[in-house]
């Protein structure tokens, strides 16, 4: 049970809300698990849903890499729910459960990922484990694949995402609906034993 | 939050209950990992604070002498 508890849709009268949820839900992220907690803060939740949506769906980048970007986050992070959802817009478009735990795991060995997906995969690696490293000469080198609305897209993206799932990893809280991988899913993966991601 | 996050548990929580309604936890949950998730990537970005301490607008260069070069966010904290 999730230290605070999801509203039904039932107990939310706001229409602009429910067309928000019904978007997110329509793509999978968030499912009514998150947005039933943040409804509980209506005029958060509508701002909040928007980002996320906005975010995640829309923009210049790859959709797909941003689902794999989220998923890569939310295990790094330790968030058992974002960790375990999955957008149906992505998987639609061919993505599937090898090249996220790839992207993942092992991204930089892998033959999956293009140099510029690469340096994308990096850059959420290395924000949240050694935002050190995310310097002048890094994003040099992300110029050489992105443009700079594309990079701000992708910062963007990385800090708000990552910024939920470090709140929804405080709640226990799980998916609505379970992913028949789940178990694997919501494992998280990918953290170096010496370095601790904040 | 931000640097032990295991210790925000139910306990927890219901420690927080005691000062706060269920909205304002959300609030405050929602706006502290917005605040993590982005100022650790405002701090890879280099930039500083358009205005002194003291008001006078002030250029990128002078910013970061008076505000500092290294955010101490980027450098992680410890919880006491």
């Amino acid at each position: 049970m999730p230290h605070i508890i999801p509203l039904d849709q039932a107990q939310i009268d706001d229409p602009e809300l429910h067309a928000l949820m019904a978007r997110a839900e329509e793509l999978g992220v968030p499912d009514g698990v998150f947005t039933g907690i943040v409804a509980r803060v209506p005029s958060y939740a509508k701002v909040l849903l928007k980002a996320l949506l906005v975010s995640h769906g829309q923009g210049n980048v790859d959709h797909k890499l941003k689902e794999v970007i989220r998923i890569q986050l939310a295990r790094f992070a330790g968030d058992t729910y974002f960790s375990a959802l999955r957008s149906k817009r992505a998987l639609a478009a061919g993505l599937d459960e090898a090249t996220i735990d790839e992207g993942c795991n092992s991204y930089e060995q892998g033959t999956r990922f293009s140099a510029a997906e690469k340096v994308a995969l990096r850059y959420a690696d290395m924000m949240y484990l050694d935002a050190n490293q995310v310097d002048k000469a890094f994003y040099d080198e992300m110029k050489q694949h992105y443009t700079e609305a594309q990079i701000m897209e992708l910062g963007g993206f990385i800090a708000f995402h990552y910024g939920m799932q470090v709140f929804m990893r405080t709640l226990n809280a799980a998916p609505a609906t379970a992913l028949a991988t789940a178990p694997a899913a919501m494992m998280p993966a990918g953290v170096s034993p010496t370095l601790k991601p904040h | 939050m931000a640097t032990d996050w295991q210790q925000v548990d139910a306990a927890f929580y219901d420690q927080l209950r005691q000062y706060y309604d269920e909205e304002e936890i959300v609030e405050l949950g929602t706006f502290i990992g917005f605040n993590i998730g982005y100022h650790t990537f405002f701090g890879t970005l280099k930039f500083y604070p358009m205005f002194s301490p003291d008001g006078r607008l002030v250029s990128q260069e002078e910013s970061a002498r008076l505000y500092g070069a290294a955010p101490v966010s980027l450098g992680g904290r410890k919880v006491a």
